[in-house]
């Protein structure tokens, strides 16, 4: 009996040892972030704009479409048009593999899929803590930049880029 | 003495036959007499045995008549029944017996009244006895008739013994003297006869023996060469006179042959006998013995001077033969020693030639043993090589299992990753649902470990399973390596099996040829043996010859000298 009181004790123990104390819950409105990686830099979307995620599968170029147009897919009967955010970043180049992901966003009555190398995962982050967009950052970085965590996650914001009118397409070639 | 021998020996015994003819005579007539004695003797014996018989039967037939009248049983009359026959048969016999006796015969003539009278009494009293009765018959014996007539003839009986006692005397009388007569007569006469047939063989040995005695003499003499005997008998005109003449004539005979071979002994061989008769044995072969050496002498001569000359040749061809025995045999004597040195040499070949077979035998041995050893290392490879076959298979098994497990890996990965973008997708939905989707947002959050660890796990398992892959890899290479190293071991191994078992016949050869070398050199050896035995002979011959070569050289020399007195010899006789 002392055995199995002495094994319980050890055991207690080891819990409390192992136990880790939650985070404090965060005070003020919580921001949910889709965290994704593009090229070996970390981006986060807002969770309410994102539709879901899917693994990038016949993918279709379109021809006569610009750089950032990777091609459409389809997802589940609907033609989404997929864009490549690092043309966009001028972030280095490197194949498309199906383990490229795709994150179909929606919003403004528009529906495309960001293409991603790598998608990293949920995570909250208060509103509060998110800082605005950084002085270094210029061009079109900075204009879909909606800010950046405490741990250096750049937050685009999607509202920007589906209102970009670039993004919408409307060429006609000639000939 | 005009009588031969033959006459005179038969004078001689004619008186002895005479002498022996009358003693002879003389005892025939004795026996005779005797015999006739003997015979009247016999016959006076049967005379007396009859007289007593018939005495013995009368008194039988008493004898019964008694017991008869005494009794009056007719059984005891058996006795005189019995008697009857046997005094009438003795009665006889006796009157035939003494018939030729005028004496003798009166005095039978005279017992037969008395004999009938006695049975008459006899046979009275006997018919009283029976008819009348014992008195009467013994009135009869009392008369006394019976016992008178019983010694009358008892009285008569022993007259005619003494009679015929006194016949017997008389004539043993006689008997006695004529064998005295006739013993005397034999005695005499024999006694006689031995001293005239003495002096009969006494003058015949003188007269015969005598002069052949002499004449045996002159035979001796004449056997012993002394021919100057003559035989002197006297003037004889008998076979010993003739005799004598003839042994002179032989004498003389022969003294001429003797006289013709001493002038042949002498040298003179011209003197010629002539033969007494054509059957003269000496004198022919006397005449073919004188032709014969007188052709011989002439030969003789020849034959000297031939001799001589060739006695001259054999003496210097023999110093010749002499001087190159000599030679030869130091030359035999060089060729000996080198025949030994030879001989060494040869028997210090055959020994290391006994020594390389033996070397080779053993190294065939060894070669032997070394091509089972590459045959046993050849199938060692083969067994490697097929253990090797077997591992490379393994690889190769092993190969393919570790790609089928990199696939499930990539099915796996893709699985983990799917989960994970599910997970996300759920987080997504949870973030929508707002304050409700808390918890299912943990529980996306938990899958999207689980899915990260999975991920994860995939990573390691296909790092390992890379690293096994790159081991197979290098294994099987090193297998590949390994079987090519064993494949070109066995080619290696059994490349050297067939040196060996080339290097073996190769040595079996050489081995072969090492004995037949120590063979031949064996059988050198014992050639050169012989060679030197041969040599030893050749060395004695020679010295052999050597000596023959003296002799001979001697005995020619003596031939020379034989040629010289054959010479001198030959020239002594007169051939005429």
């Amino acid at each position: 009996m002392t055995k199995g009181v002495e094994a319980e004790q050890i055991l207690r123990k080891r819990a409390q040892a192992l136990a880790r104390t939650p985070p404090p819950p965060a005070s003020g409105t919580m921001l949910e972030l889709l965290q994704f990686g593009l090229a070996s830099e970390r981006y986060a979307v807002e969770c309410r704009f994102v539709q879901e995620v899917h693994p990038l599968r016949d993918l279709t170029p379109l021809p006569c479409t610009p750089a950032f147009i990777a091609g459409i897919v389809n997802v589940r009967g609907r033609v989404v048009p997929v864009i490549d955010l690092k043309k966009f970043f001028g972030l280095p180049e490197r194949g498309l593999t199906d383990l490229h992901r795709t994150i179909v966003v929606r919003g403004h009555d528009l529906e495309v899929g960001l293409l991603a190398d790598v998608i990293i995962g949920i995570s909250s982050v208060p509103a509060a803590s998110l800082q605005p967009s950084l002085p270094t950052l210029t061009g079109i970085r900075a204009e879909y930049l909606k800010g950046i965590t405490d741990q250096s996650l750049v937050v685009l914001s999607v509202d920007r880029i589906l209102l970009d009118p670039k993004i919408i397409v409307h060429e006609e070639v000639e000939g | 003495m005009k009588w031969n021998v033959g006459t005179k020996i038969g004078i001689g015994f004619a008186i002895v036959l005479v002498i022996f003819l009358i003693v002879g005579a003389v005892a025939y007539r004795n026996v005779v007499r005797q015999g006739e004695a003997a015979d009247e003797v016999t016959h006076s014996h049967e005379v007396e045995n009859e007289l007593t018989q018939l005495l013995a039967s009368l008194q039988d037939a008493e004898t019964g008549q008694r017991g008869y009248v005494i009794t009056g049983v007719d059984s005891y009359l058996a006795p005189y029944t019995a008697a009857l026959s046997e005094i009438e048969r003795h009665r006889t016999q006796l009157g035939r017996l003494v018939e030729d006796n005028a004496r003798e015969e009166a005095h039978i003539d005279a017992l037969a009244p008395l004999i009938a009278d006695k049975l008459a009494e006899l046979q009275e009293t006997i018919n009283l006895r029976r008819t009348k009765d014992f008195a009467a018959a013994q009135t009869v014996v009392l008369s006394d008739r019976g016992k008178r007539s019983m010694d009358a003839i008892r009285g008569l009986l022993r007259e005619m013994s003494s009679e015929e006692e006194h016949l017997l005397k008389m004539r043993t009388d006689v008997a006695q003297l004529d064998a005295r007569d006739a013993k005397w007569t034999i005695v005499l006469g024999t006694l006689l006869a031995v001293i005239l047939a003495g002096l009969a063989g006494l003058i015949i040995t003188r007269d015969i023996a005598a002069p052949l005695r002499s004449l045996t003499r002159v035979a001796d003499r004449i056997t012993v060469g002394d021919l100057g005997v003559t035989a002197n008998v006297g003037e004889r005109g008998d076979e010993i006179g003739q005799l004598a003449l003839a042994f002179d004539g032989m004498a003389r005979s022969l003294r001429t042959m003797a006289g013709a071979a001493e002038q042949i002994a002498s040298g003179d061989l011209r003197v010629s006998v002539q033969p007494q008769s054509p059957e003269d044995l000496l004198g022919n072969t006397f005449v073919r013995m004188t032709d014969n050496l007188r052709r011989q002498i002439g030969g003789i001569v020849e034959g000297a001077a031939v001799l001589g000359s060739a006695a001259s040749q054999i003496v210097a061809s023999t110093a010749q033969l002499a001087s190159g025995a000599s030679e030869s045999a130091a030359a035999v004597s060089e060729t000996t020693a080198t025949v030994e040195e030879i001989r060494q040499t040869a028997q210090l070949a055959s020994q290391k030639a006994k020594a390389v077979a033996d070397t080779a035998q053993r190294a065939v041995h060894i070669a032997q043993n070394g091509r089972k050893s590459t045959g046993d290392a050849v199938s060692g490879m083969e067994r490697i090589r097929t253990q090797m076959d077997a591992i490379a298979e393994s690889m190769v098994r092993l190969s393919e299992q570790s790609q089928t497990i990199g696939q499930i890996i990539a099915t796996v990965e893709d699985l983990a990753a799917q989960s994970n973008l599910l997970a996300v997708n759920a987080a997504i939905e949870a973030a929508k649902a707002g304050e409700h989707g808390k918890g299912f947002g943990v529980v996306a959050q938990e899958v999207k470990s689980l899915a990260e660890q999975s991920r994860q796990a995939t990573e390691k398992v296909r790092t390992i399973l890379s690293d096994i892959q790159k081991a197979t890899t290098a294994a099987a290479m090193a297998t590949e390596q390994g079987g090519k190293a064993v494949e070109a071991g066995a080619k290696h191994t059994e490349a050297a099996g067939d040196s060996i078992g080339t290097l073996a016949a190769g040595v079996s050869e050489a081995a072969q040829a090492a004995t037949q070398i120590a063979a031949s050199s064996q059988q050198q050896l014992v050639g050169m043996d012989q060679v030197a035995v041969a040599m030893e002979n050749i060395k004695q011959t020679g010295a052999q010859n050597m000596v023959s070569a003296r002799q001979l050289e001697t005995a020619a020399r003596n031939l020379g000298e034989l040629g010289q007195r054959l010479k001198q010899l030959a020239a002594s006789y007169t051939v005429g």
